[in-house]
């Protein structure tokens, strides 16, 4: 985890990817024991056929019948080209229907969900339970099931934590239900895995699993409305925040910017990442962004804000109150 | 015979053979050439004609298979620089080789490509040009239809390329799901290009499948029995059977997308009603079988090469054969597999887990069939045997990833990540592409009458080999550690350099192997070994002719007594004894027109001798006509639209223009001396069965219709939608009579002309058409009264498209009427011929049962299935 801290900072070195392979919740952990299973079955059957095709090729002829080698070969198909595969085919689907019983069914539950409603290209993140809105980057309590709903704004999209749960698709008009655990605090990548776009490869998000303390510290903080800012610097930044397009999309809760087409910036200083978790949170890159996002996500709806020097200086003091 | 393949010519040493295999005799006696004079006649009724002018006119199965199959292997060559450059772009992370818009563009253009303008037209290629051998008959049973089959591919092929002339290239994938490609999120031209460029090769396709569903069913050599047809001719019946179903529900899918974007329709549309789902279920309903369009003729490939170069008959004829026709069943009852995660009940998952997984049986039946033969037999280790060995190797992985997959839970985690990705390209390229390049070393000497050099084999298929599992294999990994497909770059650091950079580098190795295969076809038209018959003493009837392979195929058509029959036949000619003497007096009469054999469907006993249809200019007309529409339509530019439709009326017209020859008295002749039928101005039984695929078509089209009308009224509680009133009943009785008593008409019609008298049919067809126009006008009349139009629910949009479907189904059949009227009083009719008028009826009483399925869905359905 401190990997992707680092990762996240922007100046580690550590190789860090999102495995299904290093399962980190219930869902994920049983579907990679399922997958080892696999791999082991599906191992065993290539190197038994593979055995047999390199006797045959390479074994000393001997002239033989066509007529017992027709009787000889039907036996070999119906053993091995029937039966064996059905067996063996029989016990993967009694593996499947168990692994499936075990992760569609959580074993408790409290009153507690999140809704996530994909857009292109990014995340909205709705605790209807505890009226909070945010983007890209979804904390939850660590230890615990989760119960998310997912649905989309426009297209087709599909929300993956590949370390935590298999994934499953956000359709427009419909809305479908997801549990997901990370057994121990950390970070966890997210992706749109439904190719939704150009894109689509920039459509990312971070799960925050936290101990249930923290976790309800930062959901006391996100139900905070901004905070005045105090600095004179901050001060013009919100003037030039209020009179600039970006309340057109954004908003940020206790000003009159109301803008709900892009990410709500109440909290934003107190999220990682930007760009749907494309670039870490800091000032170089949200400066970087503000004044020319085609060039980090090109295609994306965020026009360029035209900003001389002091302004996005101001801006960006701004936004850095927005704990 | 090259020196470097132990396959010396079995005369010099028969011993070589396991006793088990009869030794082939000699090639000579095979090659049917009784009358060097006589061929060259032969040949010239049947060559195509020369010059430019006669390029368009071709319409010879040698001709039309090898341009299919350069055109295929065209695209396939496209295909392959567009996936180059995508690995260009994924070597390093956030690499900026390509923009993102470009990506997303030559990956939707690769998908496509390789699937709709390489995979299948390389395969039908294949089919038109070897069936007739195979089959040991003259020619395809449409020429024309395969004539046109080719404009429409090239044409359409060339549409959807054209796209990037006009900045306009399709972006949304392979499947283009709804809404992204839906007019919302695609506006502009891109996916009209990609429905309508490939609509045009989906057409295509359709032609070629009904051509080659006739040509295996009634056209083999005489005796060759059901079960002794090549193992090829099963795989290529089942998959044409395929191609029906599955491309008319893509082009119906197609259709009601394209009416979504360009007239305002709902289907797709979830705010008015309509279902973003619905596609995926028509899309697949497509897709997954078009997987096996591609894999079951590939393996009918493998099954005709394996025993050929084992040395062996292939073991367990009758198992493979179950496992193909299996293969075929399953394959549409798991198109639910690609959508493991778009969030369906339990209890249809499972279902469909299950299908999927048991497809492994049918594919663990081939495997050991193939590796069996090889184990009895005696391997000959020619650069087509190691494509064998190769596909072997690779499909086994591929079906075993493919097990993987099909697991649910397993499926939710993989499912659009790389790990699909490598799985089907080790289908695809595995299954499918491996078993194509054994094809084309094996059977290349009967395109060209040289054989390819072993040589430049060798190296082509270990680069191949390799490059592509150093290209593919790492994409298991990267896909298991997260990477979801379709990402135009990734970040930094998150692990999945390494193993895009392997893939790369791959990838060029695999795309060396493909240039040497290249090099070697051109090296080889020019220097490489000449053959004149059998150079692998195969044992099936497309190498008992000469080499290369003359236009007329045999000039006297073979008996089969086997199903090995130039293993087991001293001499194929022979037989029993009338039947050779009828077939001796074919290969030398009659002299003037193309004549080829119908045989029964399950015996093939001779049933008639039918003049095959010549060149013509009308299917290039009806194609050209078919490509302006589709063209135009993306331009939404009308007037040429209809122009185009002009065309193709036209084009229709003239193509099908009886080309009359009076019957003489030498023709029957013929019949009585023989006791078969003959029939100079082409066969009553192709006719009909050829009427049977179109009504097989139209029901498909019926179905889809019927089931989106379904699928999307069950998504609702309320049904007709906002407030609309349910449709009135008393026309919809009044044309249900009128199509009741049209088809009287009909039998009527029908029963007269069998008598010979010519007025009575008249006066049934005329009645047909007058009840035809009061359906017509009942619905008309209906559309014009309701006061809701198809753009302001799903509602609306199925109301009114499936009664436009149902008033052009009438009007088709009101045309094929006109014309038999019209052909009538140029006496085309008797007692003797008179085909158009039954298959005429056989559309009628057809019509009944889609107007019932149609009329009853539109009208009935809000009565009792829900209630509003």
């Amino acid at each position: 985890m401190l990997a992707i801290a680092l990762l996240l900072a922007g100046c580690g070195d550590a190789a860090y990817a999102p495995s299904t392979l290093s399962p980190q919740g219930f869902g994920a952990a049983r579907i990679a024991d399922l997958w080892w299973f696999l791999l082991a079955l599906g191992g065993a059957v290539f190197i038994a056929v593979m055995v047999y095709l390199a006797i045959a090729l390479f074994r000393p002829r001997k002239p033989g019948d066509n007529a017992k080698n027709q009787r000889n070969g039907s036996r070999v198909i119906l053993f091995a080209g029937i039966i064996a595969p059905a067996i063996i085919l029989f016990v993967v689907f009694g593996f499947t229907v168990s692994t499936l019983n075990a992760i569609s069914t959580p074993s408790i539950s409290r009153e507690f969900t999140i809704h996530v409603v994909a857009q292109q290209w990014w995340w909205e993140v709705r605790y209807p339970y505890q009226q909070i809105e945010t983007a890209n980057e979804i904390h939850i309590p660590a230890g615990e099931p989760v119960r998310f709903l997912l649905s989309s704004e426009d297209v087709i999209h599909s929300f993956w934590v590949p370390e935590l749960q298999g994934k499953l698709d956000m359709v427009p008009g419909k809305t479908h239900e997801l549990w997901l655990q990370a057994d121990q605090p950390g970070v966890y990548i997210g992706q749109c895995a439904e190719f939704c776009g150009i894109q689509h490869a920039k459509m990312r998000f971070i799960i925050v699993a936290e101990p249930p303390e923290e976790f309800e510290r930062w959901v006391a903080e996100q139900r905070q409305p901004a905070s005045e800012p105090s600095e004179s610097l901050a001060l013009r930044g919100q003037q030039v925040f209020l009179s600039s397009t970006c309340i057109n999309c954004h908003a940020v809760a206790g000003t009159n910017a109301t803008g709900d087409l892009g990410p709500d910036l109440t909290h934003l200083a107190s999220r990682r990442t930007l760009a749907a978790a494309t670039i870490a949170n800091n000032r170089g890159n949200l400066g970087g962004w503000i004044a020319d996002p085609q060039h980090i996500k090109p295609g994306a709806f965020m026009p360029p804000t035209p900003l001389t020097g002091p302004e996005l200086q101001a801006l960006l003091a701004y936004l850095a109150t927005l704990k | 015979m090259t020196q470097d393949i132990a396959l010396g010519p079995s005369s010099k040493n028969p011993d070589e053979h396991p006793s088990s295999t009869p030794v082939p005799v000699g090639d000579r006696p095979h090659t049917i050439s009784p009358d060097e004079d006589l061929n060259e006649r032969l040949e010239k009724i049947w060559a195509d004609p020369p010059g430019f002018y006669g390029w368009f006119k071709a319409l010879q199965n040698d001709a039309l298979g090898g341009r299919i199959m350069s055109t295929a292997f065209t695209f396939f060559l496209i295909g392959g620089v567009t996936a180059l450059l995508m690995r260009m772009q994924l070597i390093r992370p956030e690499n900026t080789f390509l923009s993102p818009q470009r990506y997303n563009e030559l990956f939707t253009m690769h998908g496509s490509t390789m699937m709709y303008l390489f995979a299948v037209p390389m395969l039908e290629g294949f089919a038109i040009f070897l069936l007739p051998f195979i089959l040991g008959n003259r020619e395809m049973p449409f020429p024309r239809l395969g004539q046109f089959s080719f404009f429409t591919f090239i044409l359409g092929g060339i549409l959807f390329y054209s796209s990037f002339i006009f900045g306009a290239v399709p972006d949304a994938g392979w499947f283009a799901y709804v809404p992204l490609s839906g007019p919302e999120y695609s506006p502009g031209l891109p996916l009209d290009f990609w429905l309508l460029g490939l609509g045009v090769a989906e057409i295509a396709a359709i032609a070629a499948g009904a051509e080659i569903t006739i040509a295996i069913l009634r056209m083999r050599a005489p005796g060759m029995s059901l079960v002794r047809m090549p193992v090829i001719a099963w795989a290529y019946l089942i998959t044409a059977v395929a191609i029906l179903f599955a491309f008319t529900t893509l082009l119906i899918a197609s259709l009601l997308l394209e009416l979504d974007r360009k007239m305002g329709t709902q289907f797709f549309n979830p705010a008015a009603g309509g279902s973003a789902i619905l596609w995926q279920h028509l899309f697949w309903i497509f897709g997954h079988p078009e997987v096996y369009i591609q894999f079951i003729p590939a393996t009918g490939m493998i099954s005709m090469i394996v025993p050929v170069f084992a040395r062996h008959r292939l073991v367990g004829y009758s198992y493979v054969v179950i496992a193909l026709l299996a293969t075929g069943f399953l394959s549409f009852a798991l198109w639910v597999h690609h959508m493991f995660t778009a969030g369906l009940p339990q209890i249809t998952m499972s279902f469909f887990s299950v299908a999927s997984i048991m497809i492994g049986v049918p594919a663990g039946i081939q495997i050991f069939a193939w590796v069996t033969t090889i184990f009895f037999g005696r391997p000959v280790w020619t650069t087509s045997f190691y494509f064998v060995v190769g596909f072997l190797v690779t499909f086994i992985l591929g079906g075993i990833s493919g097990i993987m997959v099909g697991v649910v839970p397993f499926n939710w985690q993989v499912h659009d990540s790389y790990f699909v990705v490598a799985h089907f390209h080790y289908v695809l390229i595995g299954g499918v592409t491996f078993p194509i390049f054994a094809a084309l070393y094996y059977w290349m000497p009967l395109f060209t009458g040289r054989l390819l050099n072993e040589r430049l084999g060798k190296w082509n298929f270990w680069l191949f080999f390799i490059g592509f599992h150093v290209t593919f294999f790492p994409m298991h990994i990267v896909g298991l550690l997260g990477m979801p497909r379709r990402v135009y770059t990734y970040q930094e650091q998150i692990g999945w350099d390494i193993y895009n950079q392997i893939s790369t580098v791959g990838s060029f190795i695999l795309a060396i192997g493909v240039l040497l295969f290249v090099i070697n076809v051109f090296y080889s038209r020019q220097r490489g070994e000449k053959v004149d018959s059998n150079p692998w003493q195969a044992d099936s009837l497309e190498w008992a002719t000469s080499i290369p392979a003359p236009n007329y195929g045999f000039s006297e058509l073979p008996i089969v007594r086997s199903r090995h029959p130039l293993w087991d036949q001293k001499d194929v000619r022979d037989g029993e004894a009338p039947l050779k003497r009828m077939l001796q007096a074919l290969s030398g009469w009659p002299l003037t027109w193309r004549a080829a054999l119908t045989t029964s469907a399950l015996e093939a006993r001779p049933t008639e001798i039918f003049r095959v249809s010549g060149p013509s200019i009308w299917p290039v007309v009806t194609a050209v006509g078919l490509i302006v529409i589709f063209a135009a339509e993306i331009f939404t530019f009308r007037i040429l639209v209809f122009s185009g439709v002009i065309g193709v009326i036209v084009g229709l017209v003239g193509w099908h223009w009886p080309d009359h020859i009076e019957t003489t008295e030498r023709e029957l002749e013929f019949e009585r001396e023989h006791n078969i039928l003959v029939y100079p101005n082409g066969s009553p039984t192709i006719s009909r069965w050829s009427m049977g695929i179109i009504v097989l078509l139209v029901a498909t089209c019926t179905a889809i219709f019927v089931f989106s009308y379904f699928y999307i009224s069950l998504q609702h509680t309320v049904w007709p939608l906002a407030g609309i009133e349910r449709p009135g009943l008393l026309l919809p009785a009044i044309g249900t009579a009128a199509v009741l008593a049209t088809a009287a008409a009909m039998y009527w019609a029908n029963r007269r002309i069998t008598k010979g008298d010519v007025v009575g049919m008249r006066i049934g067809l005329a009645l047909a058409l007058i009840l035809g126009a009061v359906a017509v006008g009942t619905l008309i009349y209906d559309l014009r009264q309701v006061n809701f139009d198809h753009t302001i629910n799903a509602y609306g949009s199925l109301y009114w498209t499936l009664t436009i479907f149902l008033i052009a189904l009438l009007l088709g059949g009101m045309a094929q009427i006109l014309f038999t009227q019209i052909w009538s009083w140029f006496g085309r009719y008797s007692a003797r011929e008179h085909v158009a008028v039954d298959i005429g009826g056989f559309y009628w009483y057809a019509m009944i049962l889609f107007w019932l399925a149609l009329a009853g869905t539109v009208y009935l359905a809000p009565y009792t299935i829900l209630s509003s």
